[in-house]
């Protein structure tokens, strides 16, 4: 394709993805732009007379789609708003009660350690007598420091990145363009110059079509990549420059939340923040959020240490809603919103190159996380704030956007912040999980009241490398036989394999009450609403479909959060729908194949796409 | 008290259509609910024949605005003897058929005697000595009832929803209107582009609506798509039935991204959300999928039934009266042979 | 016609209807559950007429297209984000409601206004444009009345080709019955037309177009006049049709069987 003529536009910053650290970055950016008065302070190198020309590409059909729920102490938030108040915010609380609860496994379906069935019998042993353990959960009496909120917000990341987005874009200092996705970074002797978009009219394989439009390239002196985990930019970057020494991404976890209203009679305070662990798996959290006139967030995290070969979110979120604890308050309630996305757990140590020549990394991709307070979004709008304020120090110095002046204004303002303190005591505070749930809860504990000098050593296991076999992982419950019957049923069908292999090991069907509780299927058109606009090549690849023909497990199926990924009747490499995918990126790690050249990754690409959920609410 | 004024325009052979017969009961009966006047107000090249028609209607007066100028159906004259109609008599309602002449000047009319017009109205009958009007919303997700207090007041009634007019014939006295025309007329209609006989495959009145859904044109058990068959078969079956052919927004699109689809297709056939909401007193939907907004495109179906290969259909289940569970193509190819 | 048209497309915003639309009564009346939360896009024949407007101006040298709407201002910022990328225009915005409850006749008189007002607008040279439906209020009314308060009463409807002839005349098609076209020739501007699905497909978004318009729209949504409609119908209520089928499945039966009892069905 390198013959077909491309336009190409001269600007002064190019921005990729529009998140919580993309807000961080441009609302800093732009205040530093022009005075009290609006009067420019800076001028752009390539409009001269003109401010600096500021663009930011997102490939969601508006800013804030598709994102979640989330409970926040948001201190760079409140620094960057003196004086925030959430009533500025739909959807947005002061954090007034925080409980944390240990759930059990009512029907004894999900993988426990022996230690932990032994426990579980404890408490349920106790619960008959004492009132620690009521509807089958244990309140944990004591929640400690590193995992409390308060004094913190719970809020919807779709309605903060709208209101701060329409502030930066009222600023007209900057401008954030929707349904642009951004194919890859370009450079040119060793710097990034900016960023190629993705092509528009094209087919499904990414060949020129009707309305054929090659992507632009936007050439910048800098371009700050903030496009999350599964971000094609970033990770296009990371194939180009690799990781640096000693670090990864290898941790992942899926959340799937929905937006509820509560039914009438719940009871939950606003404010109310729920954790849970133990239940639907030991390893799965939960949250539940109380949000203004009685809507809840709330969802569950599939991590990738879960070394379950068929497992599935969707599923498992259903089975966590109707747990006795939870249903108290959910049942009667109602799905307003529905969606996905991965989270990359690896926090500091996966964290890419942050700086070089002509580029910086900010957000989750860039290793932001604090996986120990699990805590994300502040820390994300942070580390936009500190690019913008080393930025804003560059450009008024007239000084070049090098890998040395960004490492001296952006990476050691944030290596010598509270963010980065707090980072290394998180660092390996989640490896514990990769041996075993009692390990990994001991080794939060661990590494968080010894501030990080003490871990649990853990198992550093590419995701894929964890995957054991189905007939491994089901032997003690079934045989090899009657798993392949159970496969040969499912392909004739075209459905995934979980639903049959959870149903036949115990875990009870789910009685769908047509408004909370409704099919995959349902969800995706009540709750979902993906947008996939037209021309645009498939994003979900497979890089080499052959060993996709010998995959056994299939995870990508089980774990498509939009059903997008579906067996092929025919045989073939399992088949993706465009129009289905809610760009979560589960794909990316729940693949048990290696890339065929790429070391670390999966058979599976994720490459720039359009559109994806259309609900700014999550 | 509200004197009621039904409009109408003729139709090419000086008759009135079925529509505006509709339109005339619902006029009537609203009429006699409130115990108001009627006046009957006509538009046309000769207008006669449509008044003497109407004899028995129980209208206390005949308006016509007639010659050339108003056989052609275009703005400018059309908007121009409504508002010549309303001036001649006053009325405080006035109420027309949503035809596609009528609909393109009711509300420009409205405005240009300074009254308010509602459109597409479904059920109109007096409340507690108030006339009150039910329309759809939001591409007939939702509906409502209101009345207004403004007059004049233009209401235009969907077709399908009122018993047409069908008293006596007789001698009418028409009292001639003129029409002023502000600044002349500029458009003349040079013909109408009708699809050819064995092309229609629109028909507003047929018994039946047939909608193929965009499963038609996908790859069938065989692993080929069968798009030449599919239009044989469903041109076949509209040709027996006399039925309409309604199609999804899915099938429609399909044309623009270059795949195989049926020839005879075009936007006017989309049915749905982006497309019309058709009346019809049986639908039967084939290969359809899709859920609630897309499933509006037989809001206003009779009896429903589907054939489709998916049990879970959103087209079908709580929507449809019965659903097939089996492959349209063998039904239809089945059902085809069995048809006279 | 060397001077070219100036174009004058209405469009207002509506909820991407893929969303769920629930009718709520508020203080205000009538209006939609969440409804500032509901993504909003285009109104899809306004968007038709749109494309159509810049495919126009694009061949006729010297034109020039004006995009007018009302909506909430911080809801149309947001459609205008994704809209601005498609076509060069315009914007006027008037920042009032966008509900489908809103009376048409009130604002076709609000856009009639702040069309009259618009700064260099050569009415004889003037095509105003719009969807000949909105997917809200669905009344096909609103254009009927910007045209009349403008005093323009050459109007189409349900139109799917515009065609500017030798002699500057334009040709027009209209949908009516059966799936047919009514064939019109206008001598020329000023005329309206309301616009169904036209012949051109949604153009890609294009990052220049964007930049260009956007250094008028964020001054026009600064500028935006605040439009209050004061009269509209007395609703005694708004429902959502809650009849559901009773489904009758048959599964598993011969297509035989199926055949047959769709034919007695058809002829019963």
């Amino acid at each position: 394709m390198s013959e077909i003529e491309r336009q190409s536009m001269e600007l002064d910053i190019v921005c990729v993805g529009f998140g919580p650290a993309m807000a961080g970055f441009l609302t800093t950016l732009t205040r530093g732009l022009a005075d009290e008065n609006g009067a420019p302070l800076l001028e752009s190198a390539v409009m001269p007379g003109m401010p600096p020309q500021v663009i930011c590409y997102e490939r969601a059909d508006d800013i804030g789609f598709g994102v979640s729920g989330v409970v926040s102490k948001a201190r760079g938030i409140k620094e960057s708003f003196p004086g925030f108040d959430p009533a500025q915010v739909p959807m947005c609380a002061p954090v007034t009660h925080e409980t944390v609860a240990y759930l059990l496994d009512p029907h004894g379906a999900s993988r426990r350690q022996e230690l932990l069935g032994l426990a579980d019998k404890a408490l349920g042993f106790a619960g008959k007598y004492t009132s620690c353990c009521r509807d089958q959960a244990f309140e944990l009496p004591y929640i400690p420091p590193f995992l409390c909120k308060e004094p913190g917000y719970v809020f919807s990341i779709g309605q903060f990145n709208q209101w701060a987005g329409s502030q930066v874009m009222g600023s007209g200092l900057a401008q954030i363009w929707p349904s642009m996705p951004v194919a890859r970074v370009i450079m040119e002797e060793g710097k990034v110059v900016g960023v190629r978009l993705a092509d528009q009219g094209v087919d499904k394989k990414g060949n020129p079509d009707a309305c054929f439009m090659p992507g632009m390239d936007i050439r910048a002196a800098l371009t700050v990549i903030g496009d999350g985990p599964v971000g094609p930019v970033g990770r296009n970057l990371d194939e180009i420059l690799g990781l640096p020494e000693g670090n990864s991404q290898r941790d992942w976890a899926l959340g799937m939340k929905m937006v509820v209203d509560l039914p009438e009679d719940c009871d939950l305070p606003e404010g109310y923040v729920l954790h849970t662990f133990g239940y639907p798996e030991p390893d799965i959290f939960g949250f539940l959020y109380v949000l203004p006139d009685r809507v809840a967030s709330l969802g569950i995290f599939v991590p990738s240490w879960l070394d379950i070969p068929v497992r599935t979110a969707y599923r498992y979120l259903q089975h966590w809603m109707t747990h006795p604890y939870l249903w108290k308050h959910l049942k009667g309630g109602k799905m307003r919103s529905w969606g996905a996305k991965s989270l990359l757990e690896s926090g500091r140590r996966g964290e890419p190159h942050l700086v070089g020549d002509g580029f910086a990394r900010i957000g989750e991709g860039s290793g932001s996380t604090n996986v120990l307070t699990g805590s994300g979004v502040d820390e994300a709008w942070t580390t936009g704030v500190m690019l913008a304020e080393g930025v804003l120090k560059l450009m008024k110095q007239n000084q070049p956007f090098t890998k040395y002046n960004l490492e001296r204004a952006y990476v050691k303002r944030r290596r010598e912040s509270e963010l980065e303190a707090e980072a290394k005591i998180a660092e390996k505070a989640r490896d514990g999980f990769g041996k075993g749930f009692i390990q990994g809860l001991a080794g939060m504990a661990l590494s968080g009241f010894t501030t990080g000098r003490l871990n649990m050593p853990g198992d550093h296991r590419d995701p894929n490398q964890r995957v054991p076999s189905i007939e491994e992982y089901y032997s003690a419950r079934l045989s090899a036989q009657e798993i392949e019957a159970i496969r040969e049923e499912c392909a004739a069908k075209g459905e995934p394999l979980h639903d049959a292999l959870m149903d036949r090991v115990g875990w009870p069907s789910i009685e769908y009450d047509g408004q909370l509780l409704v099919s995959h299927q349902d969800a995706l058109l009540m709750g979902g609403k993906v947008q996939a606009p037209g021309g645009y090549a498939d994003h979900v690849v497979f890089a080499d479909p052959n060993v996709c023909l010998k995959c056994r497990e299939r995870i990508c199926i089980d774990m498509c959060s939009g059903q997008a990924i579906a067996p092929d009747p025919e045989g073939g490499a399992p088949l993706f729908d465009r129009e289905k995918c809610v760009h979560c990126g589960a794909c990316v790690w729940n693949c048990s194949k290696p890339h065929p050249t790429e070391p670390g990754r999966t058979n599976v690409e994720f490459r720039a796409g359009a559109g994806g959920l259309h609900s700014v609410e999550n | 008290m509200d004197k009621i004024l039904f409009v109408a325009q003729t139709e090419c052979d000086g008759s009135l259509s079925k529509a505006s017969l509709e339109a005339l009961t619902a006029a009537k009966t609203l009429a006699e609910q409130l115990g108001a006047p009627l006046a009957v107000g006509l538009v046309g090249e000769a207008v006669q024949a449509a008044a003497d028609s109407l004899a028995g209607c129980g209208a206390e007066a005949v308006y016509g605005v007639s010659g050339p100028d108003f056989a052609q159906p275009r703005y400018a004259t059309d908007a121009a003897a409504l508002a010549a109609l309303f001036g001649a008599t006053g009325a405080g309602i006035v109420i027309g058929a949503a035809t596609p002449r009528m609909s393109r000047v009711l509300p420009g009319a409205a405005a240009r005697v300074g009254g308010v017009s509602d459109t597409s109205v479904t059920a109109l009958a007096a409340s507690g000595g108030k006339p009150v009007v039910t329309r759809w919303y939001y591409r007939q997700r939702m509906y409502a009832e209101l009345t207004r207090k403004e007059r004049p007041w233009f209401v235009s009634v969907s077709s399908g929803c009122f018993a047409a007019y069908a008293g006596a014939a007789g001698s009418a006295s028409v009292t001639a209107v003129s029409a002023e025309i502000p600044g002349g007329v500029r458009t003349q209609v040079t013909g109408m582009i009708c699809p050819s006989a064995e092309e229609q495959t629109i028909r507003p009145d047929a018994a039946l609506l047939f909608v193929a859904g965009a499963g038609w044109t996908k790859k069938q058990a065989d692993g080929a798509a069968h798009a030449g068959e599919a239009e044989e078969i469903i041109l076949s079956f509209l040709n027996k039935t006399q039925g309409s052919l309604g199609t999804s927004k899915s099938l429609v699109d399909l044309s623009g991204e270059g795949q195989q689809v049926l020839s005879f297709l075009s936007h006017m056939h989309q049915v749905g959300q982006t497309g019309s909401t058709p009346r019809h007193p049986k639908g039967l939907a084939t290969c359809c999928h899709g859920e609630e907004p897309h499933v509006v495109g037989w809001r206003f179906i009779g009896e429903r039934r589907a054939v489709n290969l998916d049990p879970n259909c959103g087209w079908a289940q709580g929507k449809a009266d019965v659903l097939y569970v089996a492959d349209a193509f063998e039904v239809m190819r089945k059902v085809l042979a069995l048809l006279p | 016609m060397s001077a070219g048209y100036h174009i004058v497309v209405c469009g207002g915003i509506v909820p991407d209807p893929l969303q769920t639309l629930e009718p709520v009564q508020g203080p205000a009346g009538w209006g939609l559950k969440n409804e500032l939360m509901l993504p909003a896009i285009l109104d899809p024949w306004a968007g038709h007429a749109l494309f159509e407007a810049a495919n126009l101006a694009k061949n006729v040298p010297g034109s020039k297209v004006w995009l007018v709407s009302m909506g909430p201002k911080a809801k149309l910022q947001q459609v205008m984000m994704t809209i601005a990328q498609k076509v060069p225009f315009e914007l006027v915005v008037l920042d009032g409601p966008a509900s489908g409850f809103a009376d048409a006749h009130e604002t076709g008189a609000a856009l009639a206004e702040a069309i009259a007002a618009i700064p260099g607008l050569d009415t004889s040279r003037l095509l105003v444009f719009g969807g000949w439906q909105s997917a809200s209020r669905g009344a096909g009314a609103t254009m009927q009345v910007i045209g009349e308060k403008l005093g323009i009463f050459e109007q189409f409807q349900g139109v799917d080709k515009l065609e500017i002839l030798a002699d500057g005349a334009l040709r027009v098609l209209e949908r009516v019955e059966g799936g047919s076209y009514q064939d019109s020739v206008v001598s020329g501007a000023p005329a309206v037309f309301g616009w169904a699905t036209g012949e051109l497909p949604e153009p890609p978004n294009n990052p220049q177009v964007g930049m260009q318009n956007m250094r008028l729209v964020m001054p026009a949504l600064q500028k935006a006049k605040p439009v209050k409609l004061e009269k509209g119908p007395e609703y005694s209520g708004v429902q959502i049709p809650s009849q559901k089928r009773e489904t009758r499945v048959v599964k598993d039966a011969p297509v035989d069987q199926i055949a047959k009892e769709i034919v007695d069905w058809l002829s019963a």
